[in-house]
């Protein structure tokens, strides 16, 4: 048997397996309701147009991307979605070769004009282009961004063309057969895995695209994906209904209990069943605490993420009070895969710059912020110091490493006096120069910028340094930002996909005017950053990461804070429910018990 | 009176351009920049210009306000920034919820108010009068939003008698039982500022020579109120009645947000979050030229419910 005969046996004895074991949706029970609340409405549902989490939460239940998460695995695996399996990866990281499952459809739709339409290789590369096309304007377009071979020319051929040519050849989007995808990269890159994992990156048909497509070539209302639901009625910014997509292929939940004592209830609860189970899933926007609460305690709602200000309703310490423990109410909690830091603008005259007095001011502005407090006040519990720029969940992570940036403000006092910044005759310090020394700190006008503001009015005041609030809305703040015009600000980083390098890129220095906001560039840092581009995970990668981390305690751009608690509610009739740090559509994955 | 209403649209055109010049230089100046917001987290100076092209807002500025001037003469403000939904869809399928709520309310509370009014006017100065008053200051002093967290707490979640929030499918079904307890909350809070107001007009009516003499004619009292006072008191009540009618175009924030009506007033908070100038713009314009047309409305119902007003 020559070797092309055996790979097509191979292959279709491959897709008759898969065949067998693939499950129509019929699973799913239509009576099955999954009632859910987003706390912000959403925009839309085009996968490479939207940029919020909740549209996305949505989008990764209709869309499938090639690689996925385990649903249990702690931290974070990535597992086949759309692909038949991981990637062959090869040429040092450069090329990545996906098989795409076959037999897997689109919901049918007219724009395929009565036909079954498979989902194919170039759905994912025409997908791709979408994220660099000028017209689509994707927010996620840095994903791919000067990564991929030819991608960037094709974008910038667009921008003088006024068109993206989706049918021109691109040298790092082949489509080696209707099943096969090779992308090329221009250097190597070991973290392409996990952007296409993140939904951003899902299939759409582009049949679909040129039927329904506004001005801005985008298609929010008329989601059409390969994914376990469906969109069944949208009645914007307030009700979204699913329904289970009944082409989809289904699965058998067989997830294996990770070291979380919990795993085993749901293990015990889901193994075997074919899933989806819930045939409809119900999302209300609910914008207001009390409401989304009271519905939920109501028996409203079956889902509910609680942020912070509803923590002293519902928590004592990190469990349930006994009211909701008493019936049956079910908590997911954990540490998102998120950073908040408070970060000093590097180019600025007053607190920028690497020489020695610029860093003592930084350090010790650093060291008076009482981090503690604002867990306790602030965040009312719901959060942790955050000591590593790798928060946890996100590969890279080091636990148990401490920050040599520690709240002492009579260190910082010491610090300011050795480096020449003394009190005047107004009790204040100022530069070592003389010069008076305010430092600006940016926040927004609502509840939680006032109280960042008190935060570190107090922490100024603890080492004399005279302060202003700079108060600016959101878009403002976003573009002075950009700008490298303000002088110090908090600011939140939540994880697009759970590698190392999606935080550390926040201050490789090529990165400013986009995501660097303290405008550092670190030479140091910037050589181990491009280092750690050109390695897989591995103890020599983390090895790099972590002298990075002391070059960021040493030259003071950021004061680490915290990482904030995700609470998941979950009604004691929603089984197997878990929440996942990184998947946010886990409806998929659980059941509904009936109701006794 | 044909010459009269022609005129009167004839002046609301400078009325007009003034709420568009208005309305430009307000967003211009507060509004902010939303290419920033809409190119996301990671983005560059020119993906920023890209949707700034897009969007218009790199015009120069005599250019975008000759385009917010056809907009508004065609009632076309084109698509949301943040969703690309145009804008006359978001302002139609927002409007139906806002209404279910407000136009029944507008009609029980002005029925309430106008009955309890007539009746303590007609016993000024008793205990009666005087407890309605006081129950009327404490009512006004309590903020509204006090009032949807009790109610919401007590009636819809302690109690079960409404449901907490939501909105559903059909008229009646979103009338009588999602509209209920919002509409129970508008009245309680609106009933107690209208009864006093009303009370005041039908007092400065009652002590007149026409009501006195109504009665020396030997006209019942339920005649005397309800046909001679009501009627003349009738043309403050129309203007205060018009005057508030353009907010059944902007529906009611708290309410809608609280009770997640997918309302008008909850559609204003969220364009305002979200910078959203083309919503923001046609909603207020809208507004502004509804509140012309009531007030027109009004000068013409003066005419049909007092012959003796002349419309110069």
């Amino acid at each position: 048997m020559t070797e092309s005969r055996r790979t097509l046996t191979r292959r279709a004895l491959a897709a008759l397996a898969c065949a067998m074991l693939a499950l129509p949706a019929a699973a799913a029970d239509m009576n099955k309701v999954i009632r859910h609340v987003f706390p912000v409405a959403e925009t839309g549902f085009d996968p490479q147009a939207i940029n919020d989490l909740y549209s996305g939460t949505v989008a990764q239940a209709i869309f499938e991307t090639l690689l996925t998460y385990d649903y249990l695995a702690r931290p974070s695996k990535l597992v086949p979605k759309a692909a038949e399996a991981l990637p062959q990866i090869t040429d040092d990281g450069k090329t990545y070769t996906f098989r795409i499952r076959r037999g897997v459809y689109f919901t049918p739709d007219p724009a395929f004009k009565g036909k079954k339409r498979e989902l194919v290789a170039n759905d994912f590369a025409y997908s791709l282009k979408r994220l660099v096309d000028p017209r689509v304007r994707s927010p996620y377009a840095f994903l791919v961004e000067g990564k991929i071979v030819g991608l960037d020319e094709a974008a910038e051929a667009a921008k003088k063309s006024g068109k993206f040519d989706y049918d021109a050849k691109i040298a790092g989007l082949e489509i080696v057969d209707r099943h096969t995808l090779r992308i090329r990269l221009k250097a190597t890159d070991y973290g392409l895995s996990y952007v296409l994992a993140h939904e951003p990156t899902s299939a759409v048909a582009r049949e679909v695209i040129e039927a329904y497509a506004d001005e801005s070539g985008r298609v929010q209302a008329n989601p059409v994906g390969t994914g376990p639901y469906k969109l069944s009625k949208w009645v914007r910014s307030s009700k979204i209904f699913l329904e289970a997509n009944p082409d989809y292929r289904g699965f058998v939940w067989d997830f294996k209990a990770g070291s979380d004592p919990e795993d085993a209830r749901l293990v015990a609860e889901m193994k075997g069943k074919k899933m989806p189970q819930v045939g409809r899933i119900e999302i209300s926007i609910i914008e207001e605490d009390q409401a989304r609460l009271l519905a939920f305690q109501g028996g409203e709602i079956d889902l509910m993420n609680m942020e912070g200000p509803l923590a002293p309703n519902v928590l004592d310490g990190g469990k349930l009070k006994p009211e909701f423990a008493s019936k049956g109410v079910k908590l997911s909690r954990f540490v998102d895969a998120e950073i908040i830091y408070h970060y000093w603008n590097l180019q600025d005259p007053v607190v920028g710059g690497l020489a020695k007095e610029k860093i003592a001011l930084r350090r010790a502005m650093a060291m008076a912020y009482n981090v503690a407090e604002e867990i306790k006040v602030v965040r009312n519990g719901q959060a942790v110091e955050a000591h590593y720029p790798i928060p946890p969940g996100v590969v890279g992570h080091e636990p148990g490493y401490k920050s040599s940036i520690r709240y002492d403000p009579a260190g910082a006092n010491a610090l300011l006096d050795k480096f020449g910044y003394r009190k005047g005759a107004d009790g204040f310090r100022t530069l070592p120069d003389g010069k008076p020394l305010v430092i600006r700190y940016a926040s927004r006008p609502d509840s939680l910028g006032r109280q960042q503001d008190e935060m570190w009015k107090k922490a100024f005041d603890s080492i004399a340094i005279r302060m202003e609030v700079q108060k600016e809305r959101f878009p403002e703040l976003i573009k002075a930002e950009k700008e490298c015009k303000l002088q110090m600000r908090t600011a939140a980083w939540i994880a697009d996909y759970p590698d190392a390098d999606n935080f550390m890129q926040l201050l490789y220095g090529k990165n400013i005017h986009q995501s660097n906001n303290a405008c550092a560039a670190i030479p140091e840092f910037d050589k181990l950053y491009e280092q750690s581009l050109r390695m897989p995970d591995s103890p020599e990668r983390n090895k790099l990461y972590r002298e990075m981390t002391k070059i960021i305690e040493t030259y003071a751009p950021w004061r680490l804070d915290i990482s904030r608690y995700r609470n998941m509610l979950a009604q004691p009739w929603v089984l197997g429910f878990k929440k996942h740090p990184i998947l946010h559509a886990e409806w998929q994955y659980v059941d509904v018990a009936p109701k006794k | 009176m044909t010459a009269y209403i022609i005129r009167r649209l004839w002046q609301m055109i400078p009325t007009m351009l003034g709420v568009i010049l208005l309305v430009f230089i307000l967003f211009n100046w507060v509004g902010g920049d939303p290419a920033y917001v809409l190119a996301g987290k990671i983005s560059n100076q020119e993906q920023i210009d890209n949707i700034r092209r897009q969007l218009g807002v790199d015009q120069p500025v005599w250019v975008q306000l000759w385009i917010f001037i056809k907009q508004v003469l065609t009632a076309d403000f084109g698509a949301s920034w943040s969703t690309n939904e145009k804008v006359g869809s978001i302002l139609l399928t927002r409007l139906g919820p806002s209404l279910t709520v407000l136009i029944p309310l507008t009609i029980i509370e002005t029925i309430i108010a106008i009955g309890l009014a007539l009746a303590v006017a007609y016993v000024r100065g008793s205990l009666t009068d005087r407890l309605v008053m006081i129950i009327c200051t404490v009512g006004l002093s309590i903020s509204i939003l006090v009032y949807i967290i009790v109610f919401q707490y007590f009636f819809a979640y302690k109690l079960g008698w409404f449901p907490v929030q939501g909105w559903g499918n059909h008229f009646l079904e979103n009338l009588f039982v999602y509209a209920s307890l919002p509409i129970l909350i508008a009245l309680v809070v609106s009933i107690a500022p209208d009864l006093r107001l009303y009370r005041t007009f039908f007092l400065d009516e009652i002590n007149q020579d026409y009501v006195r003499t109504a009665r020396a004619k030997g006209l019942s009292e339920g005649r005397v109120m309800w046909v001679h006072v009501l009627r003349n008191a009738s043309i403050p009540i129309i203007t205060h009645l018009m005057a508030a009618a353009p907010a059944l175009l902007l529906g009611s924030f708290l309410i809608e947000r609280f009770f997640s009506i997918p309302g008008i007033g909850r559609e204003v908070i969220l364009a305002v979050e979200r910078s959203d100038f083309p919503v923001i713009k046609a909603i207020t314009v809208y507004v502004a030229f509804a509140t012309m047309a009531t007030n027109l409305l009004a000068d013409l119902m003066y005419k049909a419910v007092d012959p003796r007003v002349q419309l110069k």
